[in-house]
């Protein structure tokens, strides 16, 4: 029962991944091998590098990579986008940034949405896969509706969502109907509480994906473990505790990072909700939407690349921080790193 | 996953309980409840959506949450009908059949000769790779609307099919890695017995395993595509070219006072992106289970 | 064998990328055969605006044999940004829509339009008079006026009459009175779509223009910075104009002109009395109201004076909307813009978008009672300005209209207004 299954509580993948590594390309039958054999070998080796990794590292560096470097050049200059940079103002851009109380509310906001979002779907997608990883008839069926709002563009949800928290949309109508009218309330423009409604939305849009990740997390935990705690007298929950969680742990970890970094970098569903003016006067403004209404809706397209660099720099610290001090225990090797 | 589980035996309670069969019901009840108040809330917005494309707009104006009084079908057979509609499907179809067939390739020969093959700067290629997470299109999209620009690819589906392509490679990358780096060493040894080099061993062998995960990787791709709403508006100026989100926004606004057809085109052109879903749900959740364990 | 596979499809992939890249929508240009392709933006995206751009467009070319009109509807509030990219990155329509100041300063320094000053037909400059001028850079002129557009109050006479206010407000404490008469039948006074920004930097356009003398406003479109106190006096009359909360519930989330819950569209169906608004929306109402037809009690009255400003009586703000030519673009391009501007164009320009036109010669096509209104005082004034955020180039335009919304919010101060000005500088 456990030959076809990748088990999880004997040797890790990992270690195995790092074997791999440690010895290079497999080991092939024949050991000591003439020096002219092993120089073509390493050719060999060479040439099938260059056609697995060349297209996509070209691809990626030429539309990725180029671009981020572009826009560290550009950020030392203030440019109004047409022809070429040439007013040079060094870390300006940069310093402006920094000290610019905008530019703060907005990481502020981004800080609260990283947190709220964590906050409010860990527990939530933790429960619910719980709930949802037994056997019932309509698992299926459910998972598919859970999932529902992730795969629906974020165009849709914005078009759907802003109208309807409108004012006389639907959500104050529907208050109305059943008799709550009292909570009628000014969803999206209210600043104590504009930022709720889009970590509600926020949550709305994404819990699916955790909660399939949470669900394909449980479904690698091997049932005997559960029967064997429950038999030595463990109730529900101390299972849940004890042996579900710790062992969910890199699920979770892995969910964390991915939802971290894209609250960081939230921009779609507040553009198209709140637009651009509104999104600072709500309170829901975030490092993207700065960046585009001061770069470039703003012709300053030097300060809006020294934004984006700047944003660039605060994910990839929180990234790497994370994975140094979170993730290491799962993933050494796999993401900070090959050879170690 | 480097983490080992290790049996903690419960504190205190050592006496044997037999789990009550009546608990078991009576959690049945409250689970499908739970259920079902949660599909009520994720779909709620989406029927209104749906819903909304029957009513018309004085009925939305005066009771903007209620019921269809008579089912305007007109509004959804106008949409169906216009050859607007099926225009932007068909660009989103191509941009993300393309897309989809771009990334899985590449991502997975990148992924193998990074998960199996030892080489200097092996790791630094793969943070070259993460690093790419941290740079959302958004952020980009001037240096990377001149270079589309430069290459002469602008209103054109190539100007969007390859930078998607590019932006989709980290995550792809990332998923595939630990999948491949899983398929156990013996594997390869005992195909290179029979004769085949690393890179037969690719096409033969780790190619049919890695199905589950190439799964995954291929439906988040598309999914991303089709509702990449941002590098479009950018790249097609052309109406004729137009992918569906971005037609969404175009007739929104265009039809702003038409709100009973605005939500019928919105919710039409959700329709592709669910039946896409609803077809492969089940390998999604599989190619997530290898991914997560990887 | 493997290897040869994989270098197979990789060469595939190559050529169908390549292949997917000829699939290209095209720009404007000289084509091989001689015909010629003008591509167009304006920003139309409904009803007879549309309409007589695609009219007018194949007047032309039927006028012009071998020259295809390749016209592009862009959403108004998404023009600027689309305009910003395409012409930034050296692709852009042969005609876009410009409206002058220093937004268009900067266009030209970027040396991206065409310089029209000796393409302007004699008879297009005897019928546009001054509002050529909104297009002069350096004594140089860079684009065609088709409408001038001044700013008022745009009122739906009716629900003003019901309220018993008989008399146009000349006074902001007048304005203030009228409200208050308009909320207690019910109707909101003042619709404002200050989701959108502008509408709402309108209104500290207007106090500005009634606090700020002539050469203060000028002087700004140089220094691009607020230094004179009245700019700061502007902000003190603006906040307490709001403190007498004359606007629609909502406001900071209404669309300008998006929709029935649009602030034109709260006018259009008789939900709020007023609008501050250009000479553009008698058009846009006409869209939304129930049955798309004008709006049959549209009236208008100029700006209220607000005492103790330097600012001269009658002063009016006004925008004009114009055409500009790419900088690399084909010759007819100019031919077109004369063509725009000659009398049976000019007159069809005024009745599909129910605006005034820029050519003198055909302005008896203005038959709203509305912009008839609008119309003399505009002529009576004894100056215009242009919009304050073209006026000063997009950068400090767009911090300007931003400080202003938060004004509106109570999250923001006037002292915030003009600070938030003089930083813009620094980006």
């Amino acid at each position: 029962m456990t030959t076809v299954r990748h088990p999880v509580a004997t040797a890790s993948d990992d270690v195995a991944g790092r074997r791999l590594a440690e010895e290079g390309a497999p080991r092939t039958p024949s050991a000591g091998r003439s020096p002219v054999r092993r120089r073509r070998e390493n050719w060999r080796i060479r040439g099938e590098l260059a056609i697995l990794l060349g297209p996509a590292l070209v691809v990626f560096v030429s539309f990725v990579i180029l671009p981020v470097v572009l826009a560290a050049y550009y950020g030392f200059y203030k440019w109004s986008g047409f022809g070429t940079p040439v007013d040079f103002v060094g870390l300006r851009n940069y310093v402006t940034i920094l000290t610019d109380p905008a530019f703060h509310e907005a990481l502020g906001h981004n800080a609260f949405i990283v947190i709220g979002s964590l906050v409010l779907q860990g527990p939530l997608a933790l429960g619910l896969s719980l709930l949802l990883n037994r056997k019932m008839r309509a698992q299926s069926l459910i998972r598919v509706l859970i999932f529902v709002p992730y795969v629906i563009s974020e165009v849709v949800v914005g078009l759907g969502w802003g109208l309807m928290l409108q004012s006389g949309g639907a959500l104050n109508g529907l208050l109305d109907k059943i008799g709550l009218g009292a909570l009628r309330a000014d969803w999206i423009s209210d600043p104590a509480l504009a930022i709720w409604t889009l970590l509600i939305i926020i949550t709305w849009k994404y819990i699916g994906f955790a909660v399939i990740l949470f669900l394909a997390g449980l479904q690698g935990i091997p049932e005997e473990l559960s029967e064997a705690a429950a038999i030595d007298g463990a109730s529900y929950w101390q299972i849940q505790r004890y042996i579900v969680l710790p062992l969910m742990g890199p699920t979770i970890r892995i969910w964390a990072f991915l939802s971290i970094i894209g609250s960081l970098q939230l921009f779609d569903l507040v553009w198209i909700i709140w637009g651009q003016y509104v999104a600072s006067t709500a309170g829901t403004s975030t490092m993207a939407t700065y960046m585009v209404a001061n770069g470039r809706n703003a012709g300053s397209f030097g300060y809006g690349s020294a934004v984006a660099v700047v944003m660039f720099l605060i994910s990839l610290a929180v990234a790497l921080i994370y994975q140094r001090f979170v993730l290491r225990r799962d993933t050494a090797g796999a993401l900070t790193g090959g050879t170690k | 996953m480097t983490a080992t589980a290790t049996l903690v035996t419960p504190r205190g309670g050592k006496a044997p309980r037999r789990t009550p069969a009546g608990t078991n019901r009576g959690s049945s009840v409250i689970v499908g409840f739970v259920a079902l108040l949660l599909i009520g809330m994720m779909l709620a917005p989406v029927v209104y959506i749906i819903l909304g494309g029957f009513r018309s707009n004085a009925e939305i104006t005066v009771d903007p949450s209620g019921f269809p009084t008579r089912w305007n079908w007109e509004n959804y057979a106008d949409v169906l009908t216009s050859g607007v509609f099926w225009g932007q499907v068909g660009n989103s179809a191509i941009a993300a059949v393309a897309t989809t067939v771009f990334v899985v390739a590449l991502g997975l020969m990148a992924a193998y000769a990074l998960s199996r093959y030892r080489f200097r700067g092996r790791g630094a290629v793969y943070a070259l790779f993460t690093a790419g997470l941290m740079f959302p299109m958004t952020v980009a999209i001037t240096p990377l609307y001149i270079l589309v620009r430069n290459l002469g690819l602008m209103n054109s589906l190539a100007g969007v099919i390859v930078p998607q392509i590019a932006f989709a490679l980290p995550l792809t990358i990332i998923i595939l890695s630990p999948f491949l780096a899983a398929i156990p060493n013996e594997l390869q040894e005992a195909s290179s017995i029979d004769g085949l080099g690393r890179l037969g061993f690719f096409w033969r062998m780790v190619l049919p395993l890695a199905v589950p995960a190439v799964v995954t990787v291929g439906i988040l791709a598309f999914v991303n595509s089709w509702n990449s709403y941002m590098l479009p508006l950018f790249i097609l100026n052309n109406e004729a070219t137009y992918t569906l989100p971005l037609g969404t926004q175009a007739f929104a606004s265009q039809y702003s006072v038409d709100t009973a057809r605005v939500l019928a085109f919105t919710s039409l052109s959700m329709i592709p992106a669910l039946l896409f879903f609803s077809v492969f749900e089940r390998r999604i959740v599989g190619g997530l289970t290898g991914a997560v364990k990887g | 064998m493997n290897t040869r596979k994989i270098l197979a499809g990789a060469a595939l992939a190559v050529a169908g990328t390549l292949a997917l890249g000829g699939c290209a929508g095209g720009g404007g240009g000289d084509n091989a055969d001689g015909s010629v392709t003008l591509t167009l933006w304006h920003n139309s995206t409904t009803g007879d605006g549309k309409k007589y751009w695609e009219d007018t467009a194949a007047a032309f070319e039927a006028a012009n044999p071998g020259v295809t009109i390749e016209i592009q509807a862009v959403q108004n509030e998404e023009m600027d940004g689309k305009l910003q990219t395409a012409l930034n990155s050296g692709d852009a329509p042969d005609l876009f829509m410009a409206r002058g100041g220093g937004k268009l300063a900067d266009i030209v320094t970027a040396g991206q339009v065409m310089d029209l000053t000796d393409k302007i037909s004699a008879d297009a400059k005897t019928a546009l008079g001054t509002s050529l001028n909104a297009f002069e850079v350096d004594g140089k002129n860079y684009g065609m006026p088709v409408a001038v557009l001044p700013s008022g109050i745009f009122t739906a006479q009716d629900l003003l009459t019901a309220a018993g206010v008989t008399a146009a407000p000349a006074t902001i404490s007048d304005l203030e009175a009228a409200d208050a008469k308009i909320r207690a039948t019910g109707v909101a006074p003042i619709a404002v779509g200050a989701k959108d920004a502008w509408p709402a930097a309108h209104w500290y356009y207007n106090f500005a223009l009634r606090a700020c003398s002539k050469d203060v406003l000028d002087e700004a479109a140089q220094s691009r910075s607020f230094d004179d106190p009245c700019w700061l006096q502007a902000g003190e009359n603006l906040e307490s104009f709001l403190k007498t909360q004359p606007f629609n519930d909502g406001f900071l989330t209404t669309a300008a002109q998006q929709g029935a819950g649009s602030s034109a569209g709260l006018l259009a169906n008789h939900q709020a009395a007023m609008e501050l608004m250009g000479a553009w929306n008698p058009g846009v109402i006409a869209s939304l109201t129930p049955d798309e037809k004008p709006l049959a009690d549209l009236g208008w009255f100029p700006f209220p004076e607000v005492p103790g400003g330097k600012g001269e009586k009658g002063a009016i703000m006004g925008g004009v909307d114009g055409y500009s030519c790419w900088v690399n673009a084909p010759a007819q391009c100019t031919d077109f813009l004369n063509f725009l501007v000659d009398k049976d164009n000019q007159e069809n320009y005024a009745k599909a978008f129910q605006t005034i036109p820029a050519s003198t010669e055909a302005t008896d096509a203005v038959t709203t009672p509305a912009l008839q209104s609008a119309l003399k005082a505009y002529t009576d004034a004894p100056y215009v300005s242009v919009w304050l955020d073209t006026l000063y180039g997009q950068n400090v335009g767009n911090a300007l209209n931003v400080a202003v919304v938060d004004l509106f919010a109570g999250k923001g101060t006037p002292q915030g207004i003009v600070d938030a000005v003089n930083a813009a500088a620094s980006r």
